[in-house]
């Protein structure tokens, strides 16, 4: 997995590409270490071009849903497809974190 | 010859002779006589027939009820079956207890998203965990680096101790104090290395176990239970269909059993109906009283005729009228019959060369036999 931030007026957007599985724990540390530290309010990811996520990858969604509310955030998960979009709707992620289309 | 009555009407246009009696040719008679025989003996048979129609009738409708009646059973027992299969479709049986299929489906899909959701939980706890030995991994090894800091000071604090020992006792007498302190600080020292022996024993000790629980935790971590909480929808799916198919066979069902009890109903109607099997046999019973009143009366009226004319008049027989009737009967089991009543009891078909027939129609089934 890699990523490209672009910083917007009122939002963050971090944009997802590949895989994102366990392998990716230490680079998904530092991005939610990074989300955390910058201006913007509302971070945004943008999952269109994210492949899959495994089980881990529900898990650090999750822990930086709530490093950003720590940080008096909020994370928005946007236009998931595919396998990624399939997973967040059988977890119910969106009971937890606001997703959009 | 005398004639009183219709005949008397009939054949006597000039209303006749002042005594009552008319002249009659004796072919007329004898044609009349002809005419009598073979009706007398027609009706006879038409009464066989009608009987023996009225039995075969009788027969076949009794059988036919009996038949239906059997048959309406069974329809109402299929009737009754598949109600049972109804009422047990919609439903299962766990623990003895009967459950509805919906309530079934509702409960395992809470079910799986509980699995799910404990799924979600545990991938959030162990990456969480994932996160913390890896901070604990680094504070280890700062603590490692923290201990061979003490090493090195205390390497330095022995060393130190060294050199005033050596002060002390190049001071001689004045240095002996000193000399003791000097020994106390080395003292001091060597425990403080074998503290950080001890401290590096139980560090490294701390370090292997942290990484043995870091690979299994990471074990845990980099299991992808994704696919198992993606059969959630193949299970949601599967009961769905599960669903759909059970209502869809209980439908099925429920047309089928009203099917049988429609058909239950209309057979009862079908043995209602064939009470008229009933009313034929009174109506063939009646017509044949008449017959047989005919067939006296013109019997009756024959031997009177017959008893007044002269013995030399025979009868002639019809042979036209004859051959008109014969056509009629087209089943040749029915004309048998009628053909062996006139042969054996009247000359009636000598001349129609039924006598050799009768020869080869010993049996009474006759249904190949062609006469005339």
């Amino acid at each position: 997995m890699d990523y490209g931030v672009e910083q917007r007026d009122q939002e963050a957007v971090v944009r997802l590409r590949g895989r994102l599985t366990f392998n990716d724990h230490a680079k998904l540390r530092a991005l939610i270490g990074e989300m955390a530290q910058n201006k913007a309010k509302r971070q945004v990811l943008d999952l269109s071009s994210l492949e899959f996520v495994d089980s881990a990858g529900i898990g650090m969604l999750l822990i930086a849903r709530e490093e950003m509310v720590n940080a008096g955030k909020s994370l928005v998960l946007r236009t998931a497809a595919g396998q990624v979009k399939r997973v967040l709707t059988v977890a119910q992620i969106g009971k937890i974190v606001t997703i959009e289309d | 010859m005398a004639f009183d009555g219709a005949t008397q009407k009939t054949d006597t246009p000039n209303g006749g002779g002042p005594d009552g009696k008319v002249a009659v040719t004796t072919e007329l008679l004898s044609t009349w006589l002809g005419f009598a025989d073979v009706q007398r003996r027609t009706l006879d048979v038409v009464q066989g027939e009608l009987t023996r129609t009225s039995t075969t009738v009788e027969n076949a409708t009794l059988d036919l009820s009996d038949r239906f009646r059997q048959l309406a059973e069974k329809a109402l027992e299929q009737s009754e079956r598949v109600e049972q299969i109804v009422q047990l479709a919609g439903s299962v049986s766990i623990d003895g207890e009967r459950v509805p299929m919906d309530q079934l489906v509702v409960g395992m899909q809470d079910m799986i998203t509980d699995m799910v959701s404990n799924i979600v939980t545990l991938s959030r706890h162990a990456m969480s965990m994932v996160y913390l030995l890896d901070d604990v991994q680094k504070d280890v090894g700062d603590l490692e680096k923290a201990i061979g800091d003490i090493d090195a000071i205390n390497r330095q604090t022995n060393f130190l101790a060294l050199n005033a020992t050596i002060e002390a006792s190049r001071a001689g007498e004045a240095g002996r104090t000193f000399a003791v302190v000097a020994q106390e600080v080395r003292h001091l020292s060597r425990s403080t290395g074998e503290l950080a022996d001890r401290m590096r024993n139980k560090v490294t000790a701390v370090v292997k176990g942290v990484r043995n629980g870091h690979d299994i935790l990471r074990q845990i971590a980099n299991t992808d239970m994704s696919p198992q909480m993606l059969a959630k929808e193949r299970v949601d799916k599967t009961m769905d269909s599960l669903v759909e198919q059970t209502s869809h066979f209980q439908s099925v069902l429920e047309t089928a059993a009203g099917v049988s009890s429609d058909m239950s109903s209309t057979i009862a109607h079908v043995i209602t109906g064939m009470q008229f099997q009933d009313l034929t046999k009174q109506r063939i019973e009646a017509i044949n009283d008449s017959l047989a009143i005919m067939g006296a009366g013109l019997a009756e009226l024959e031997t009177r005729i017959r008893a007044q004319i002269p013995p030399g008049i025979g009868a002639q027989e019809p042979q036209e009228w004859l051959n008109h009737l014969l056509d009629r009967f087209t089943l040749s089991e029915m004309r048998e019959r009628f053909v062996r009543r006139l042969l054996l009891e009247g000359t009636a078909l000598d001349e129609n060369g039924v006598l050799d027939v009768d020869a080869g129609a010993g049996d009474s089934s006759g249904g190949d036999i062609e006469l005339f």
